[in-house]
This record gives structure tokens, sequence and C-alpha cells, in this order.
């Protein structure tokens, strides 16, 4: 079983990102580059999918800057045997279609390389940054290969794999022939996290840098001239203005007040 | 202003179209022009969806009666449709199934994709269309290039048009799969949360966070919700605790909504939480933090412990409400 698991390196989730009205961009200057949460869910639901048993391994690739290795140096010490950086200044500016494509790419030629097609092809279902979730079903088309979305679990049944799909009100059980792409959803557990061994091990392991010609991508299916949809502009939403703050002793002086003013607007 | 063809399909449940289905078809007739806004219906039953798409502005409803509609199906079809009627924009709603959907569709198609739009602009270059990063936090404004649009439309973002007479044509179409267009297959079904939660359409929601301590605490936002009429929502953390099912969670990976009046009990305001509430009309947050980011978007803050708020709250809105 051979797992390929795709990951964006994204900033710190768990840090406002709001526009900078100065330079037009997003605001992470000195925020923290860490590996997309849906993305750690991917990896982790693999690494546990083949621990049940299943010879195999993962392998994790990015498309990204010198910079994005760092990511990839954490995969691999959680649970992935193999990483890959895509980094060529052809891929700036990529759209979801044009870093799909470039995915695909690279997908079917590092199956080349290491013998043998990838039998799931794993992303997480949206980044924290654009939160579109377009590159995973655009990744299927474009190897042509099945999709299963919100994937919480996997389990191989009778050589055929059963794929667990949260719904609004539940689950399905998804049977899939492989290969195939599948996008993560938020599991009832954590990731796993590294030990200090598994660190040691992962920063003597080699990480593989592919550039656009690697892969044979073409320069008019992506990078920044193929994008087929176009940054106008970045804004920031309307502001809301805070309204009274009641801060006093009595609590229950403090919300008989809160509660006179609800009355008076009138929205109760 | 140029006159363009506007698809809008229209996913349904039971026989019945979602709540995003007839909202799209205000902004697709804005992005219409003098062009015509066709409902692309897949169903078996598509009666009632049909008429409905009818009432609220569609000039043509096209139906194609298909027993299952996974998205696997939905793109074959849809991709059928646009090659033999060339809409110029094709709108899906932005439901799990519509997100991958239309993605999806645009590869197959050689379109651009948005999803997630929640606002538009027509300009004499083209539609500009809005989208959230960052969860929110952040608009992008982006235009797409190519001849056939294809976008998401995020559900609440836009209101419902005005109800008129149900005129239009209904053109049933025959559904040819091709070989292989079907690939996985749903073999079991689990319905684990049976309760019906509608925070989109509640005009009052009570939400509770981890600041209420107990989920016996957090139990008891529901007798404020009964006096008030209200929903019960409920934060992340909440929900990954088990105080209540993921049907009531707010916020980015849960449900956006837009109520009169929003309460929020022992919610700090993370950033993913504040995306999905900041629509309301009027907002009230109790925390014991006074820095907590709630404050910063609440009409009124209460400075104090939630638990001791939740009792005062309820015993005044029975006087008020006189139960």
């Amino acid at each position: 079983m051979k797992i390929m698991v795709c990951i964006k390196q994204v900033p710190d989730d768990s840090v406002k990102i709001e526009l900078d009205e100065s330079t037009g961009k997003p605001s992470v200057e000195g925020v923290e580059p860490i590996v997309n949460a849906f993305d750690t869910y991917a990896l982790e639901m693999a690494a546990r999918f083949l621990e049940t048993g299943i010879e195999g391994e993962i392998t994790t690739i990015t498309m990204g800057d010198e910079n994005s290795k760092s990511s990839i140096k954490n995969c691999l010490a959680v649970g992935a045997s193999h990483g890959y950086v895509l980094h060529d200044d052809l891929f700036e500016g990529s759209d979801a279609q044009g870093t799909a494509y470039a995915l695909g790419c690279a997908v079917r030629k590092i199956a080349r390389d290491e013998g043998g097609d990838f039998d799931i092809v794993f992303c997480g279902i949206e980044t924290s940054d654009e939160t579109s979730g377009q590159t995973g079903p655009m990744l299927a088309e474009s190897l042509g290969y099945s999709l299963v979305t919100n994937v919480i679990a996997l389990e191989k049944k009778d050589g055929v794999l059963h794929v667990k799909q949260e719904t609004e009100d539940g689950y399905n059980i998804v049977e899939t022939p492989m290969p195939c792409v599948l996008t993560a959803a938020r599991p009832n557990y954590d990731p796993r996290y590294p030990t200090i061994k598994s660190k040691m091990a992962a920063r003597k392991m080699p990480i593989g840098e592919l550039s656009a010609a690697d892969i044979g991508a073409r320069s008019d299916k992506t990078g920044e001239s193929a994008s087929l949809v176009k940054t106008i502009e970045l804004a920031a939403p309307p502001k809301r203005k805070a309204g009274i703050k009641i801060n006093e002793e009595d609590i229950e002086e403090a919300s008989l007040k809160a509660f006179s003013i609800m009355t008076d607007a009138n929205v109760l | 202003m140029t006159d363009r063809n506007v698809f809008v399909y229209i996913e349904t449940a039971d026989g019945e179209s979602v709540k995003v289905g007839p909202e799209m078809l205000a902004p697709a007739r804005e992005a219409a022009g003098g062009g015509k806004v066709t409902a692309v219906i897949i169903d078996a039953q598509s009666d009632q969806a049909a008429e409905k798409a009818l009432i609220y502005g569609a000039d043509a409803v096209i139906t194609a009666a298909c027993e299952a509609a996974p998205p696997e199906n939905t793109v074959g079809i849809l991709t059928a449709m646009a090659e033999k009627y060339g809409p110029d924009i094709i709108m899906i709603g932005s439901t799990p199934a519509g997100r991958e959907t239309a993605p999806r569709l645009a590869a197959r198609i050689g379109a651009g994709c948005v999803t997630d739009v929640n606002a538009l602009d027509i300009t004499d270059e083209g539609i500009v269309w809005t989208t959230p990063l960052f969860g929110g936090t952040i608009l992008e404004n982006v235009g797409i290039s190519t001849d056939v649009q294809v976008v998401t439309i995020r559900s609440g973002a836009f209101k419902c048009g005005e109800a008129g007479d149900p005129s239009g044509e209904i053109i049933p179409e025959e559904i040819i799969m091709q070989d292989g267009d079907v690939k996985t297959k749903i073999i079991d079904s689990v319905v684990e949360i049976s309760e019906q939660v509608n925070l989109e359409d509640a005009e009052i929601i009570v939400t509770g966070g981890k600041g209420m301590g107990t989920e016996e605490d957090f139990q008891k936002i529901q007798e404020l919700a009964d006096v008030l009429g209200a929903t019960v929502g409920a934060t992340r953390p909440v929900i990954e605790a088990g105080w209540t099912s993921r049907a009531h969670q707010v916020g980015q990976s849960g449900k956006i909504v837009s109520p009169k009046l929003y309460i929020a009990f022992g919610v700090s305001g993370a950033t993913q939480h504040i995306t999905g509430m900041i629509g309301s009309d009027y907002i009230v947050a109790v925390n014991k933090d006074e820095d907590a980011p709630i404050f910063d978007v609440a009409d009124i803050g209460i400075v104090g412990d939630a638990k001791k708020v939740l009792p005062i709250f309820i015993e005044e809105c029975r006087k008020l409400k006189g139960i």
C-alpha cells in the first residue's frame, strides 16, 4: 500500500490574521509556519491505517519554497517515510487548478521513480489560509482517480477500501476502488506528537526537491499566467463596533443592568 | 450591461431543495442581467423543488430524474448539461456535496472556480466575486477569466428574493450515465444526530462555550432557550468535550448564523467562532475575562461568571414573558 499525503505550510491558525492596510496583504509577518491542520489529520489517519497491519509506506509532498522543508521534516517525524518539496518560480501565483495540476504531475513522477502507483492520495479538506477546499477534488480530476471527501477513518475490507465519511447528521461508509483521492476532515482525536527519537531520525532523512521540469509540468497549465482565477484585491471585512461593557462587582446588578438595556433595545 | 445565462444547481434532500438553493436565485438574477436563470434539479422527485425555484425567480427549470445523486453523478450530469446548454455561470450551494461538485465540474469543463462566495459586484470588466480568506478575517475579491465561471454560494449569504408566480418552463432531461462515471458506492449511511437543529433560520440563538464550566451547567442554556423560543448554539470546544452534538456548532467549521439576537455565555470568541456569528443583528456576551475578544463585537458585554448570569437571565426572561 502506497499512500501520498499532500500538505501545505500555512501561518499558525491560532493567530488571528488580518489585512495589513499598509501592504494590502495578510499580516503573516512573524507568524510561525505550521502544517495545515486538516493535512495533519490526513497524515495521522494514513499512519493509523497502516498500523492496523497493512504493509505500506507514506510519502509526503508540498508545494512551496525552501522554507517548507521544515514542514516536511515534521511529517517525517510523525509517520511519513519519504518527503518531497515542489519548488519552481513557475509555480508562483498558481490557482487551485494550477496547483492540482502540478501535484498530479508530481504524484505520477514520484510513482514512476519509486516503482509503483500510489493507492491513496490524501489531502486535507481545506487549508486554513485559502479555505477554498478545491485542490483535493481537482487533483482527483487531474489524476482521473475516484474521490471521497470529509474522511474521518479508513479500513481495508476484502481488497477494497471502506472509507468513513462524515455527514451533517452522522456518517457514510463509502466503498471506493484504488487508486483514489481522499480529503480529510477532523477525526475525534489529535494527531500524534513527534518524539525526540523520531525527530532525530527525521532530521537525517533526505528530502527530494522537484522542479517543474523534473515533473514535466507545462507552463501553460500552472503558475500565474495559467491562473483562471485572478485576485483583484484583498479587503478587510466591515468592522463591528463594540458596545457597552458592564464590569461591576455585583454580578446580579450587572446582569439586571444588561437585561434592562436589552429590553429597552427591544431585542427580546 | 452584459447578459449572461446562469445555471443554478439546486441540491435536494428527500425531494426538497436545501436552504441555499432558492437563496442563490437572487444573486443569479443579478449576475444574469437580461440573461436567463435556469435551475437544475437532479432528483427522482423534483416537483416541489422545481416549483420553489420558479416561485423564487428561475426562468426555467431543467430536471434530471436520477434516483440518488451523490456528487460523482452530479458532476457527470452537470458536465453534460453545461455542454448542451452552454451557460456562462454555474452556481452551486456551498454544502459539503457542493464543495466537492464545483471544483470537479470546473476542472472537467476547464472553468475557473471560486468557492464560498458571499457577495458579488457586477462591473464593466466582469463579475467580482467576494470570498473569505483565513476563515473570514480577510475578504478576497476575485475575477474568473474563463468563458464559463463556476462558483459556490455560501448558505445564508443572500436572502431569498420575493416570492412570485411559479411561471416558467420545466424541461425534463434524459440522463445518460457513462460507464465509469460512478466509481464509489455508499454501502451504509448512519444517522447519529437525530435532533433537528435549525441555527440558520433562528431569530434568537443562545450559545454556550467552555466558560460554562461543566456539562451540567451547559445544559441550563437550553432552559433559557426554551423561555425565549431560541435555538441552542455551541462552540467547537464544547462539541469536542461531548457536551452536545455538532449539529449545534456555530462558526467556521459549523454553521454561519445571522439571528436578530445572539447571546453568548462563556464564549471567549476565537476567530473561527466570531466568523460564524458576526452577522447577528444584536450580540450580548458574558465572560469572566474582560479582555475576551468576544467583547470587541458585542453590543452588550457583561464581565463576570456566565454560570451566575444565566439563572438571573432565565428568571428575568420568565417574568418578561409571563411564563
